[in-house]
């Protein structure tokens, strides 16, 4: 037999609480070695080219996912980046509503397959596909060699 | 159904540590395995993930999470899980594949890499337990074990020293195995006896570790093997699974019918009726030494409580009549959940092809039998290949 009566609460319902605990070290990997000590040591973003398919992944990967090859060659991503969608959050994870709405983009860029998402560092009226960006890194001394080392992406003022 | 064969297997070291990613890891077997097979991705026409619960690596979904470096990227992709069952399940999986018809080639590739959980796995398995039974008690997994190994010594007469012979013989085994976790070419009885006590009568070296690793295979139908002129290769004669009650308390806990039924099933379609005549070698899952022994008599290559009087008089021993765990297994090389497929199917692919080196079994061997077992310790997974 089940309860019948509708109720929002289960504590009313004979019950044992717990919780998962789980804590995580991530490692970045062989590629993401490289990627994130070149983002901190020398403000570059890299990536990974595969000569034989005439691509270059952002995020890098040490390996093609198409024709399977190691990659070992890196390359410098270019600058200035595109703005392909945005979104603008107004409310967090846990539903509360945000006092400003973030701005948040995928940015894409000429020649790499893949981009990042990351915030878009402009207000929500001026966010916009087709954005010419940049990055925004923290300075050299804050930078830890993370994803937050970018602050975000930036509008590029002169066309490229 | 296609007659199908293994024409391909790799797997990376097996290391408490490793730096490489969940897909790196992938990437490394996979290539190993189609470079061994002497094929391209491009030549696979489906893949099979398996890989144990998302919580060991801290990623949801970590079957996507895999597929780049699983070879799976625009491919008919599906993950397995069936526990520590995964290490031979997902074989069967990429079996049914071939053997439907449906695909000429599968890729299986399993991968485990449980250095992420902090501060150690143990944490997460500890919620595979029931919520409102067992969880309240605060249990650690190797209670169970512990009264199992326990339950099996006490039905028997089992002494703990024929017991800790499994240990010894699968850590010196693992010394020739390149991926080696915990090989010992020096490890004594006593030296098990006198390690640290877990949960008795389970001490520390009667367990495996918590390994990183990744592991892969390649099946193939007999079309395509004689059509590219595959040499090396070993055909999956038969593959059995089974899984018992989910209360640990209905099971039997001195002999596992769950790995029987499953065994019997894939003698049946293997055309094996007397199984220790006609197997020659064996590669049980062992991530407890007693589990090796409860895992023969599973496999009906030992009487029930007759697996610690083999291994006792060297039966089970690289050079006896029955060689049992050649590759080190999982006491020896290690123990990533999923990927001990490496020290099962790709160890039985390894000495039915000739190419397990230092660990070549050194008498003719033409079939082995691997199993592995998992879920909530009640799931068995059989598969037997042959020359």
């Amino acid at each position: 037999m089940t309860f019948l009566d509708r109720t929002t609460d289960a504590r009313k319902f004979r019950h044992w609480e717990g919780n998962v605990e789980a804590d995580y070290i991530y490692t970045s990997g062989v590629a993401g070695e490289r990627f994130f000590v070149a983002l901190r040591d020398d403000g570059r973003m890299l990536a990974s080219r595969c000569p034989a398919c005439k691509l270059d992944y952002l995020p890098p990967r040490m390996f093609c996912e198409d024709c399977f090859a190691e990659l070992t060659e890196y390359v410098d991503v270019p600058q200035a980046g595109r703005v392909a969608a945005v979104t603008l959050a107004h409310v967090d994870r846990t539903g509360t509503k945000l006092s400003n709405p973030q701005v948040w983009a995928f940015v894409t860029f000429e020649g790499i397959r893949g981009g990042l998402v990351h915030r878009l560092l402009v207000t929500p009226k001026q966010a916009r596909a087709g954005m010419a960006v940049r990055a925004k890194l923290k300075p050299r001394d804050a930078r830890t060699g993370t994803i937050a080392d970018i602050e975000g992406f930036e509008p590029v003022r002169s066309r490229f | 159904m296609t007659k199908v064969g293994v024409i391909g297997a790799g797997m990376t070291l097996f290391r408490r540590r490793l730096q490489e990613t969940g897909k790196e890891l992938c990437f490394e077997a996979t290539k190993m395995a189609l470079d061994s097979a002497g094929i391209t991705r491009g030549d696979v026409d489906m893949v099979v993930c398996g890989t144990a619960p998302d919580a060991f690596d801290g990623v949801a979904m970590k079957g996507e999470y895999l597929l780049d470096g699983s070879g799976g990227f625009r491919k008919p992709y599906t993950r397995v899980f069936t526990g520590g069952g995964t290490g031979v399940f997902s074989t069967i999986a990429g079996w049914w594949h071939v053997a439907s018809g449906l695909a000429d080639v599968a890729l299986v590739v399993n991968e485990e890499k449980m250095s992420s959980c902090q501060p150690h796995p143990q944490s997460v398995f500890a919620n595979i337990w029931d919520p409102i039974l067992d969880r309240p008690l605060k249990p650690n997994l190797v209670w169970i074990f512990a009264m199992e190994m326990n339950r099996y010594m006490s039905v028997y007469g089992v002494k703990k020293e024929d017991i800790a012979r499994v240990a010894v013989k699968n850590k010196r085994n693992a010394v020739g195995h390149p991926c080696a976790q915990l090989a010992d070419p020096n490890i004594t009885v006593d030296d098990v006896l006198n390690s640290e006590v877990m949960a008795w009568p389970v001490q520390r070296l009667d367990i495996s570790p918590p390994s990183d690793g990744a592991s892969a295979v390649v099946l193939a139908s007999e079309d395509f093997i004689r059509k590219r002129r595959i040499k090396d290769r070993a055909w999956v004669s038969g593959v059995g699974w089974c899984i018992d009650s989910t209360m640990w308390t209905d099971r039997d806990l001195v002999f596992p019918e769950y790995v029987a039924r499953a065994a019997k099933h894939a003698y049946k379609m293997a055309k094996i009726d007397d199984p220790r005549r006609q197997i020659d070698f064996a590669e049980p899952y062992d991530p407890f030494d007693y589990k090796e022994l409860h895992h023969l008599e599973g496999l009906l290559l030992a009487d029930k409580g007759e697996a610690p009087v083999l291994t006792r008089e060297g039966v089970t021993e690289r050079d006896g009549k029955m060689p049992v765990c050649p590759s080190g297994g999982l006491l020896g090389v290690g123990n990533p959940i999923a990927a001990t497929m490496g020290m099962k199917i790709g160890e039985l692919f390894w000495q039915l092809t000739g190419q397990a080196g230092k660990r070549q079994i050194p008498h003719e061997v033409h079939t082995g039998v691997s199993q592995a077992w998992g879920d909530l310790m009640q799931y068995g997974s059989v598969v037997v290949m042959s020359a």
